[in-house]
């Protein structure tokens, strides 16, 4: 029930802290300050999606338009409109929420993969409407995020100087989007193992004996819904800040982008924040980083002569960077699915068992939290 | 008045083929209670596999397409026994995303082994046009609609008058039943995946066809916009696939067609189907022919 | 004694697709009272618990519980009017421990919501610590906290018994349903489960009905009896008087 309940999960947790903070010290480029701000917006994103489906076993495909709604949140609060930054915040989250309360009155009429086709309507229809509601969106040419405003307070953290070191833009969105996901992780821990998490969770794993016993579906059902979508939107937020720009991508990408975020959770660790944590670590930068380094998949296939991967089309690789990141997706999602359904956390938690049985650590904190 | 002849054909054309690919969705889901999102790459590898034959091979093109719907009915088939068949009693949901996880490497694999950006596939009516009554119709609509006439009439008769069709329906049915019945189990299912892919595949050259006989990868996801169909019709009734994807076929078309108004903007007709969905789920939660999940407690 | 009883079920009929699962069925539950509802497979015992659960709407008739209507109600409104229930073939939730099973059964008690949840110092703690206790008792009354944190789908099914049993009673009922609680059982659980039901019984004030096969038990614990036969109330009223009903007798002869 605590929040770190124990010694080792105590230390991890610092360990954390340490390596995020001295982090941007250490790692001064900023390629590698993007991939892990990226990481940490889908981080976010991520925790709301694993709140839905692991805690609540809602299943939606629609998390990536949600994202999306959240980048033109920012992109036309905070850069058009020159909101600050809690403002444009706010905004991401209740945008999100409020789109999250209109979907998840579906959830009660529809069961399994009904509600699933359901939410692959959310992405037909945001992308018609980013794409047509011109004035607010921009249309096709996507609209530019980098004038928003990164200051709360004193601490601006597009210009971060602290004791009189200066930060690049990129660092200072690092630390914003990991402060953002360690808060998102405080309130989806808090919330799953009080009173409403607990209730999510009935309504999982037995909906009809949920209710029976006083947990109403409807109530928690819209509300993961509401939580998700809210904290989709933060992460969409983010992500945007950090790319500095937000357009609108074609239902396939959107669906993609869907299935990363599913792939994200479970290979994470589907019945846990921290694993959303990880799995967004893991996951996240892929595509990025085997576009950064497609130079070392450069290996020639013997019999067919062409490298595995190619940096660009000249190079004739049997895949280009994109394809390789998306197969590598679907092989992940796959052999995870078959092979290790719970995921890295699962594969800690049951270490962590195996360890109890045999030592003196507590096995009162090795259960489903 | 004239409009509407014009538009008529096309949009059973386009309702024929997304009828297609929903009865593949549905004929899977009714024998396995597998949502099949690898179908969209079935219609994929299935169009890209009658290019190979017909035009890299140099086949006629009916056999280009009889030897594509034999080879991916192997390949689908195939499939099923590896990747699908293991996790059968686990959740559905695992299921499903490894359904995903299938179609994200399908359509990679099918740009690694066709490298083009995009294809040509020639088909024997081309861009053939013919004026009845003053109203032009193509010769791809006609022949699409003989096409899918074919395929889910033969469908029927498979699925009502044999004894694999019979077996099928009985698994669907009660598994355990079909199985003490002596019924192979196993086999219902690789059938059923098998003619997945089989329809897959004149659905994927006929959509291909329809647009220019341009062939390229972003045709799984075209895939996509036939799901209203097999959810309005009810994802365990084949008959009502059929009709969900006339339907959806028709609203697309007549929208494209009729809706032209300005603030309408790009990719309505789209949008449409899936609001449409939405409305008939509101009303029937599960399709308008769909059954009823009993709950027990 | 014109008091208005605890329940009253009158002339329900709950019907299937034209088949009648319950037809006109009436009876009373009085306060503190076990009655126990016994009748051959298929009687329609379980389907009578799921109206009264509110699961099951019943196509004519009227559930009054305390003087408030049930039929039409949602489970939760009715969970929350102080009706608890017990499930014939388990209803846990697998995944959580004994206590999270126990706590969801104070979820209708509680009070902290998403917000205060998120919050969590301050009302979500004092909430959560304080119902904790109250489950660490009701596990301590039915020997069930030597279990720690094991997930309850791992415990034997007996173990398993006794926690929906305590899970009602978490939810502090005014009727508690008990659909065949000791079914599966070996003798030597069936006698705790027994035990225990009395227990529960004398220490707090609510009335109890059970259904249940087995016509000793019935017999050792029930006040009153009523016997359902293809959906029809065919007799009610003390266990002796009722066991020698000839059409009651009828029925489990013919239903063998």
């Amino acid at each position: 029930m605590k929040l770190l309940p124990d010694k080792l999960t105590r230390m991890m947790f610092g360990l954390a802290v340490l390596i995020f903070l001295v982090t941007p010290l250490v790692l001064d480029d900023d390629f590698w300050m993007t991939v892990l701000a990226n990481a940490g917006a889908f981080a976010v994103a991520s925790i709301g999606l694993s709140i839905l489906t692991g805690f609540t076993g809602q299943v939606s495909l629609g998390h990536a338009a949600l994202l999306t709604i959240g980048g033109y949140t920012v992109g036309y609060f905070g850069a058009d409109h020159g909101w600050p930054m809690w403002a444009w915040m706010l905004a991401a989250i209740l945008i999100g929420a409020l789109v999250g309360v209109a979907i998840g009155p579906f959830a009660l009429r529809l069961k399994g993969n009904y509600l699933v086709v359901v939410t692959l309507a959310l992405v037909f229809i945001t992308g018609y409407v980013v794409e047509n509601w011109t004035s607010v969106t921009g249309g096709f040419d996507g609209k530019s995020v980098n004038s928003a405003s990164l200051a709360i307070g004193p601490v601006d953290f597009g210009e971060l100087h602290i004791f009189g070191r200066d930060f690049s833009r990129e660092q200072g969105i690092f630390y914003l989007c990991w402060i953002m996901v360690a808060l998102t992780a405080l309130v989806g821990r808090n919330i799953i193992r009080t009173r409403p998490g607990r209730a999510m969770r009935a309504v999982r794993d037995r909906d009809v004996a949920a209710e029976v016993i006083g947990v109403s579906n409807a109530r928690y059902k819209i509300a993961a819904f509401a939580i998700s979508s809210a904290m989709a939107g933060l992460g969409g937020a983010l992500y945007a800040i950090s790319l500095r720009f937000i357009s609108p991508s074609n239902p396939a990408a959107e669906l993609f982008l869907s299935i990363r975020f599913v792939a994200i959770i479970i290979v994470g660790g589907l019945g846990t924040i921290y694993g959303a944590v990880i799995g967004a670590l893991l996951l996240g930068p892929l595509p990025e980083l085997v576009q950064e380094f497609a130079g070392l998949f450069d290996f020639t296939i013997p019999i067919v002569d062409r490298p595995l991967v190619g940096d660009s089309p000249a190079d004739n690789g049997i895949f280009s960077a994109a394809s390789f990141s998306e197969i590598l997706f679907g092989v992940l999602l796959v052999v995870f699915l078959i092979f290790a359904p719970e995921g890295i956390a699962g594969m800690i938690r049951r270490l962590r068992r195996r360890l109890a049985g045999r030592s003196n650590v507590d096995p009162d904190n090795v259960s489903d939290n | 008045m004239e409009k509407f002849f014009q538009l008529f054909v096309a949009a059973i054309a386009l309702g024929g083929i997304y009828a297609l690919i929903a009865l593949g969705f549905v004929v899977v889901y009714k024998a396995t209670g597998t949502f099949n999102f690898a179908q969209g790459g079935f219609v994929l590898l299935g169009a890209y596999l009658v290019y190979q034959f017909g035009d890299d091979w140099s086949l006629p093109f009916f056999v280009a397409l009889i030897l594509a719907m034999v080879v991916m009915a192997g390949v689908a088939a195939g499939i099923e026994r590896v990747v699908i068949r293991p996790m059968i009693n686990g959740p559905p949901f695992t299921i499903v995303l490894i359904t995903l996880g299938v179609l994200l490497i399908i359509e990679q694999a099918v740009r690694t082994l066709w490298s083009e950006p995009a294809y040509v596939l020639t088909t024997p009516w081309g861009n053939g046009v013919t004026e009845v009554a003053g109203v032009s119709i193509r010769h791809v609509d006609m022949w699409t609609v003989g096409f899918a006439t074919l395929v889910l009439g033969g469908f029927f008769a498979i699925f009502r008058f044999t004894t694999i069709g019979i077996a099928m329906r009985a698994t669907a049915f009660d598994q355990e039943a079909a199985a003490a019945q002596g019924i192979k189990v196993g086999r219902s299912f690789s059938i059923s995946w098998a003619i997945a892919g089989a329809v897959a595949v004149v659905a994927g050259a006929m959509l291909t066809s329809r647009t220019g006989s341009v062939l390229t990868p972003g045709l799984s996801f075209i895939a996509l916009r036939a799901f209203p169909a097999m959810i309005i019709g009810g994802l365990d009734s084949p008959g009502g696939a059929v009709a969900g994807g006339v339907v959806i076929g028709v609203v697309e078309v007549m929208a494209l067609g009729y809706l032209d108004f300005d603030w309408i903007g790009s990719g309505f007709e789209v949008v449409l189907a899936y609001v449409l969905m939405i409305i008939v789920l509101l009303w029937r939660p599960n399709g308008l022919f769909g059954t009823r999940a009993v709950q027990r407690v | 004694m014109a008091e208005r009883s605890l329940l009253s079920v009158s002339a329900t009929t709950l019907e299937f697709g034209g088949v009648s699962a319950l037809l006109d069925v009436d009876f009373e539950v009085e306060s503190g009272e076990l009655l126990a509802v016994i009748g051959p497979n298929g009687a329609g015992k379980t389907s009578l618990f799921n109206c009264l659960n509110g699961v099951y709407t019943p196509r004519h008739g009227s559930i009054l519980f305390e003087g408030i209507e049930l039929v039409g109600k949602r489970p939760a409104r009715i969970a929350n009017l102080g009706i608890a229930r017990t499930f014939q073939n388990l209803a846990l939730f697998a995944n959580l421990d004994v206590i999270d099973n126990l706590m969801l059964g104070r979820h209708h008690l509680m009070k902290t919501g998403l917000a205060a949840g998120a919050i969590w110092v301050g009302r979500a703690k004092r909430e959560e610590i304080a119902n904790r206790l109250i489950c660490k008792d009701i596990a301590e009354f039915l020997d069930l906290d030597q279990f720690g944190s094991t997930p309850v789908g791992l415990l034997p099914y007996g173990i398993q018994k006794r926690i929906e049993l305590g899970r009602a009673m978490a939810m502090e009922p005014t009727l508690l349903l008990l659909d065949e609680p000791v079914a599966g059982m070996n003798l030597e659980e069936r006698n705790t489960m027994t035990a225990l039901i009395q227990q529960v019984r004398a220490e707090r004030d609510m009335a109890i009905l059970l259904v249940e096969h087995d016509v000793d038990f019935v017999m050792a614990i029930a006040d009153r009896v009523l016997v359902l036969n293809f959906g029809r109330v065919i007799a009610t009223g003390t266990p002796d008087v009722v066991t020698v009903h000839p059409e009651v007798v009828a029925a489990y002869l013919g239903a063998g």
